[in-house]
């Protein structure tokens, strides 16, 4: 073998070694589920709770939908990415007790490609709620 | 000009790589709307009603914190070695009863039924309604007996005790010498026993040693 061949199987090894070794890396991606917070609303009507819902649900993720309507059940998902679609989605659950409501936030992400957890997305989404309920 | 063919020969190597990069669409796909009101029972009641319709389906079902009755479960994918599915019962006392809400998440594709497939079931199990059967996770086949890095299925060692053994099953399932049963569940190399306990170890590459949370555990293979 001349020594040109050598140098050309060379560097034909390691573009293939370059190629194939990222693929071995990458760990599997996982569902995450979170239980998030779930807690009592004193004295404010349901309505309150599902306009907080669906603010929160919108400026953490998109296009909050109150399933069935009137049902106080809001759902919503990420922005799919250019691979993948969408990685992230949450609900918020309201339900009326008398006077108060309960709420509660349950989230899911797809990690990795997700940046959040499904923890930090219902994090997230628990503080958008608070501050638009204030 | 061997120097171009060189460069060429470089370049084809790693489009010849890249062509296996296609990675499958993947996303997260979450079902929620199912609810129940109950006007007599208790939140016990409806606690141990939510786990066990959970754990028909996913094992290992756990309560946030004692007493709060809001219980999860996650189902792996084998094949993939990651978790695919999930689900949360929700129990919350009324004055009269209670109420439960399902929510269930999968990862399509890697699962093979969507999560309302899997919500309608965990919420008819507790209510009662048709069950309608779940296409089967994908499974190694044949059953792994080897070394894997993906799953831990096999006969496991402890190495400070070799009288201490541990069986795991395809189905996340494992028990001990003196028979008392737990869960596994793989993430990459990381590894979460539950066992008395949550306890993180980490896989060896050879997919041999299982290390952390206190143990040192050597697999038969």
């Amino acid at each position: 073998m001349t020594r040109i061949s050598r140098c050309r199987v060379a560097l034909l090894a390691v573009g293939l070694i370059a190629a194939f070794g990222a693929l071995s890396t990458p760990a599997p991606a996982a569902l995450d589920m979170n239980v998030g917070v779930g807690k009592v609303v004193a004295n404010q009507p349901l309505s309150a709770c599902n306009g907080s819902a669906k603010t929160a649900l919108n400026s953490v993720l998109q296009d909050a939908v109150e399933l069935g309507g009137d049902t106080g059940e809001w759902l919503a998902f990420g922005a799919p990415d250019s691979a993948n679609g969408s990685t992230a989605a949450a609900t918020i659950h309201c339900y009326p007790l008398g006077s108060a409501y309960l709420v509660t936030f349950t989230c899911a992400a797809q990690v990795p490609p997700s940046p959040d957890s499904a923890a930090a997305l219902c994090t997230k989404l628990t503080a958008a709620f608070d501050s638009g309920a204030r | 000009m061997n120097r171009k063919r060189g460069v060429a020969l470089f370049a084809i190597a790693l489009f010849l790589g890249s062509l296996s990069h296609t990675a499958a669409v993947a996303s997260v796909d979450l079902s929620s709307g199912i609810r129940y009101v109950s006007d007599s029972g208790t939140l016990s009641d409806c606690s141990a009603k939510a786990k066990a319709a959970l754990e028909t389906y996913l094992p290992g079902a756990t309560e946030s914190s004692p007493g709060s009755g809001e219980w999860s479960a996650m189902g792996q994918n084998i094949a993939t070695g990651a978790a695919s599915s999930g689900a949360a019962v929700r129990c919350y006392p009324l004055p009269k009863g209670y109420v439960v809400t399902f929510i269930c998440a999968v990862q399509l594709p890697a699962n093979p039924y969507p999560a309302h497939a899997l919500c309608l079931n965990i919420a008819h199990k507790f209510y009662g309604g048709a069950i309608t059967p779940l296409a089967a996770m994908p499974t190694a086949s044949p059953v792994p007996t080897g070394c894997a890095t993906t799953n831990l299925v096999g006969n496991w060692v402890s190495d400070s005790d070799s009288k201490r053994t541990f069986t795991m099953q395809l189905n996340g399932d494992l028990t001990d010498n003196d028979g008392v049963s737990g869960n596994w569940i793989i993430d990459g190399d990381t590894v979460t026993l539950t066992y008395y306990g949550n306890h993180t170890l980490k896989l060896s590459p050879d997919g041999k040693h299982l290390s952390g949370g206190g143990y040192n555990l050597t697999r038969k293979c």
